[in-house]
């Protein structure tokens, strides 16, 4: 028997337009945690797909406790104690947990010895006990659609170890967890390990990867660059090696060079559905030329106040004021006309229609003015021809240029997309709501560097972000907002991270 | 009383047969609006068999009322193929589907009706007689005060439909094949990761509710009237839509609905003899199931939620 459990020797596959995974070899020991660490878009995905027989590989071979396998389906995958944990839950949201565990392969009983059913009964003793060997509580009669993110996921690593899986395969497992549970998830991925459990995780975080793995492959635009000891690495040499560059940790700028105030907001109160007071009386400023960043814990009426400027929201009371314009009853659009850009939380959403062309979204915020629309018929060459432009611009990388479906982008290129075109809409306001969730450090350092490119332009940004790092980084005045109110309005140089981190926490000094 | 309990069964039934089939389709995920057109053709395939079996080989056609039900399922299930091919093989969008399948069946059945009658028979008429179905009522139940009735002339088809329709709840919540189709609807793909095919699923399901509908169509063949013909084509297929809709797309529930509109449709006859109104007026009466399902509309559909995946093209690659 070879020392690898898991072997996949010059793995190639493409995909039209694109080489996914170009001639890559990994080898993985039994019992180890291995992570394979990439920006998004660099093919981990792709090639742990084809390690649970989602897509089968153009060349290449793959080798399983010292045996050539050809893994046609995840069936097979699942017969070879392979189980994965994909970045989108596959459960169905109206069952409960214990009937998503067990669908597939239904422990079955018959009445009077004649007419088989389905033993929910059985199944959900078992799940518990399961669940409590492997510190995993969870209350198999609860429905999905009444359990959160950490729960669900929590349901999926069951849904695993039930199929008795040997080699576990962890997709961004962290990307939608919150830092306590991610260390909690942490901690169990290593008690899987303790239990002799061969770890897989994909990841762009370096930090978990030097947490818990050992062994850590690195893979740019397709290739392998290197396989690493996550113990003699340094962080920074594995962040070069992913991006392929020198990446700065502290985001370059200049002073900030104040103009005249654009957005001034004035006593803006804010209810929410169930009429509960959201934003109270709020007041700032925000000059050009200055980058304004609301910080806070999640929750606490931030996303409200750039909802209400950029006109998603209802104001209670207050006005919003755009360049001495009181715009608090416009609409939308001609909120968007005077002057504001704005780059919202959930890009997928609110940012982009998904299945229309990369195109057809860059022109989205102009397609009905000439020339874009000419006598009220869209003109097509005019908005490919204004697409080529951007996404050449703005390097948006995609599979197929213009004519790419948004939906097959990876999250940094949907955001650079979104990003470059609010900047052509050449506002005077630009609002950004946690633009660099959930990307990877190249792409976050890029977005950094465009925002405050902007700001040297003269533009006002107002950045909203719950990455604390994010906001002593960019941010030139911070105001900090606990419970709907802003705590303190300061200079960021005049605040350090635990000044911040306080105000946010309601502490006030 | 005891004519609108009897009517009201023996119209809620049927349609309550065809409600299930519909909601095995859509809880797999397929759109059915090919009810009507199921029913039809499926009533059609098993009148037309009976009359020929009973023209050739002899025999008195009311003893082959089984065969009829029997041969309707077949024929139903046969003509929902095209819909399970159109929606699930070739991905067609599945309302146009559904219609065309409806469009599809009415036109060809009353066109080889006539054909048929011609050639065999003929005769120039676009009818089958089939017969009719002898009701019986069960002693000792029937005397109990007024739900006695439910036991009273019953048709045979009845108590067909009555068990089918607890084997088809038992199929749906309790084994494994209803577990993976209620699956189905709401997320394929985590069907597909649990190593199950999805398209096969969803293909039976569309079966079953072909079979169920043709089900519904013999036995409204033979209760409303004595043949097969054009009439069958009254809408109750989309009627059958409507209660499991108002049935939120749950086999107890949608039987509620369908006691509702037959209790409503016999209610109405009820009245219009009641009353005395000239035949004219009673087509007016008529609509009231109809009218019943507009009102219901306005207060049943903010709180029912169809399957997620209901009409959805599964495809492998979407996340």
């Amino acid at each position: 028997m070879s020392e690898y459990i898991v072997e996949m020797r010059n793995i190639t596959k493409r995909f039209p337009g694109i080489v996914a995974n170009d001639d890559i070899t990994i080898q993985i020991k039994k019992g180890e945690i291995y992570a394979l660490l990439g920006e998004n878009g660099a093919g981990k995905s792709t090639l742990m797909s084809m390690l649970f027989g989602m897509y089968e590989p153009d060349e290449g071979e793959i080798w399983i406790r010292g045996e050539k396998v050809n893994i046609d389906s995840p069936n097979f995958a699942t017969k070879l104690n392979i189980g994965m944990v994909h970045q989108h839950f596959k459960l169905v949201e109206n069952y409960t947990i214990a009937e998503n565990i067990i669908l597939g392969i239904e422990p079955i009983k018959k009445y009077l010895g004649l007419f088989s059913h389905v033993d929910l009964k059985g199944a959900t003793e078992n799940i518990a006990r399961l669940s409590r060997k492997y510190g995993l509580e969870v209350d198999p009669s609860k429905k999905i659609e009444d359990i959160n993110v950490s729960m669900q996921q929590r349901v999926e690593i069951l849904k695993m170890l039930y199929r008795e899986a040997e080699i576990l395969i962890f997709d961004e497992p962290t990307a939608v967890l919150t830092p306590q549970e991610i260390d909690f998830l942490l901690e169990i991925i290593e008690e899987l390990k303790r239990g002799g459990k061969t770890i897989i995780l994909i990841t762009h975080k370096l930090e978990e990867i030097k947490r818990i793995a050992h062994r850590c492959a690195i893979l740019r635009k397709g290739q392998l660059v290197d396989v690493l000891d996550v113990k003699n690495t340094a962080t920074r040499e594995m962040a070069n090696l992913m991006v392929g560059r020198e990446v700065s940790f502290k985001t370059e700028k200049k002073g900030a060079c104040f103009q005249d105030v654009v957005l001034e907001v004035r006593n803006l109160s804010i209810k929410n559905n169930d009429d509960f007071d959201v934003v109270k009386d709020v007041s700032f400023k925000v000059h050009g030329g200055e980058v304004f960043a609301i910080a806070g814990v999640s929750g606490n009426g931030q996303v409200e106040i750039a909802d209400a400027i950029a006109g998603l929201t209802d104001i209670f009371q207050g006005e919003v004021l755009l360049n001495g314009k009181d715009i608090s009853n416009y609409s939308i659009r001609k909120r968007t006309v005077e002057g504001i850009s704005y780059i919202p939380e959930d890009r997928q959403t609110y940012g982009l229609i998904l299945d229309f062309s990369l195109a057809e979204n860059l022109a989205l915020k102009e397609y009905y003015k000439e020339p874009f629309n000419h006598n009220g018929l869209l003109n097509r060459n005019v908005i490919n021809e204004y697409g080529e432009g951007l996404i050449h611009k703005y390097d948006i990388r995609s599979s197929q240029g213009i004519k790419t479906q948004v939906r097959q982008m990876s999250g940094g290129n949907q955001q650079k997309a979104i990003i470059g075109r609010e900047i052509e809409l050449k506002s005077s306001l630009m609002i950004f709501v946690q633009p660099t969730r959930g990307l990877d450090i190249g792409a976050i350092e890029n977005i950094q560097r465009m925002i405050i490119e902007e700001r040297d332009k003269g533009k006002a940004i107002l950045l909203i972000s719950l990455e604390l790092d994010e906001i002593m980084n960019i941010a030139d005045t911070i105001g900090v907002i606990y419970n709907g109110e802003i705590q303190k309005i300061a200079s960021a140089d005049a605040l350090t991270t635990n000044e911040v981190g306080e105000f946010m926490m309601g502490v006030t000094a | 009383m005891d004519t609108l309990i009897i009517d009201g069964l023996s119209f809620a039934l049927p349609l309550f047969i065809m409600s299930i089939g519909g909601i095995y389709s859509e809880r797999s995920g397929i759109t059915n609006l090919a009810i009507e057109g199921l029913q039809g053709f499926g009533a059609f395939f098993g009148a037309l068999s009976v009359v020929l079996l009973s023209h050739f080989f002899n025999i008195p056609i009311q003893k082959l009322f089984y065969l009829a039900l029997l041969l309707s399922m077949v024929g139903g299930m046969i003509f929902s193929l095209l819909h399970g091919l159109l929606s699930i093989k070739f991905k067609a969008n599945q309302v146009i589907s559904g219609v065309v399948i409806n469009i599809l069946a009415m036109a060809v059945t009353v066109f080889l009706t006539t054909q048929i009658n011609n050639m065999v028979f003929g005769a120039m008429s676009d009818k089958f007689q089939i017969g009719t179905s002898q009701r019986f009522t069960i002693p000792l139940l029937s005397k109990i005060p007024i739900l006695g009735a439910i036991f009273k002339n019953i048709y045979p088809f009845e108590i067909v439909i009555v068990f089918m329709a607890i084997f088809a709840y038992y199929v749906f919540y309790k084994t494994r094949f209803g577990l993976r189709l209620r699956a189905c609807g709401d997320n394929p793909h985590s069907v597909d990761a649990a190593g199950v095919e999805v398209s096969k699923v969803q293909f039976k399901a569309v079966m079953i509710s072909g079979a169920l509908s043709g089900l519904g169509g013999i036995s409204f063949a033979y209760s409303i009237s004595t043949n097969f013909s054009p009439a069958i084509y009254m809408g109750y297929g989309y009627l059958a839509i409507a209660a499991l809709i108002f049935g939120n797309w749950e086999i107890l529930p949608t039987f509620g609905a369908c006691l509702l509109f037959g209790f409503a449709r016999a209610g109405g006859y009820y009245m219009g003899q009641l009353l005395k109104l000239p035949s004219t007026f009673s087509d007016l009466i008529m609509t009231l199931p109809y009218v019943l399902t507009l009102l219901l509309l306005i207060f049943f559909s903010k709180t029912n939620r169809a399957p997620r995946a209901l009409g959805e093209i599964y495809d492998k690659g979407k996340r």
